[in-house]
């Protein structure tokens, strides 16, 4: 898969530039090192995904790399409209609903209550969907993460496995024939 | 049991979008959660579906978390550069 390909080698790449000051990496502490893994494999997620999507330029643009102030500035204004608007339909279905009393909510309502709540945590957990964006759009941008999300979970524990095997290998005291026996049986392609 | 939603809720540009199409896209989104979570044979509802895919994101990010952290404790003892022959060669093998 083109991405993953894509994915490690901005990874690799990351990595490679934050450890190559050995004395700094190790002089970090333990979650300073963990937040800097983690935001080399997110920044390798969204390079690699590049222009197709809304949250590869939200995770750049958190992780500082990009430069867009300008939009970030109006899409966030527009945010507080929306919200806003979102308050005051909720005070409004409230009221009415206290004042209605006897009449008991349609299960249309009901439901298109829940979707809006289901709809409203998705955007909370993309990147970058909070801002104004359609159902229709929220859906597509929610598959595309998920798939690249996925990807990168693959990638990352397979960097994982082969940064462990080779320090086996390295502090090992089998013979580098066994051992090279044991890879070739083990399945890498899952 | 799918919600039905009014056409004027459509923001933004001057498409309308249509409940079938909505429906459509839960369904694809549908298939792209594990089986375990939801039996992609029943007609799920939306609600259910957006759900699902929520807690699957924050259970990938979970998992993002464990092996970036499983990962810097790898390397606070090796270093990248003599594993990427090793790490390159299994994954493109």
């Amino acid at each position: 898969m083109a991405f993953k390909q894509e994915l490690l080698k901005n990874l690799i790449l990351s990595l490679r530039a934050r450890t190559a000051d050995a004395c700094r990496f190790s002089a970090m502490s333990l979650q300073e090192r963990k937040r800097a893994v983690k935001a080399s494999a997110d920044v390798a997620m969204a390079t690699a995904r590049g222009g197709g999507a809304r949250w590869p330029k939200a995770i750049l643009a958190a992780a500082g790399t990009t430069s867009s102030n300008q939009s970030c500035k109006v899409r966030s204004s527009r945010c507080r409209r929306v919200v806003r608007r979102c308050f005051r339909e909720k005070r409004r279905g409230g009221s009415a609903a206290a004042l209605a009393g006897s009449a008991a909510a349609s299960s249309v309502d009901v439901a298109r209550r829940l979707v809006r709540k289901r709809t409203m945590a998705l955007r909370k957990v993309i990147p970058g969907a909070d801002a104004v964006m359609d159902e229709a759009s929220l859906l597509r941008e929610a598959m595309d993460y998920v798939v690249h999300l996925r990807a990168q979970v693959d990638v990352l524990r397979r960097v994982s496995e082969a940064v462990q095997r080779s320090s086996l290998l390295r502090d090992s005291v089998w013979p580098q024939s066994a051992l090279r026996g044991k890879e070739d049986s083990s399945s890498m392609r899952q | 049991m799918s919600s039905r939603r009014p056409r004027s809720r459509a923001s933004g540009g001057a498409s309308r979008i249509s409940d079938e199409q909505i429906s459509d896209l839960v369904a694809k989104l549908q298939a792209l959660l594990p089986e375990a979570r939801l039996r992609s044979s029943d007609r799920v509802p939306s609600a259910r579906v957006l759900q699902e895919t929520c807690s699957y994101i924050r259970s990938l990010h979970r998992e993002v978390d464990d092996l970036s952290d499983r990962l810097s404790e790898l390397l606070s003892t090796s270093d990248v550069s003599t594993a990427q022959a090793a790490i390159i060669r299994s994954l493109l093998m």
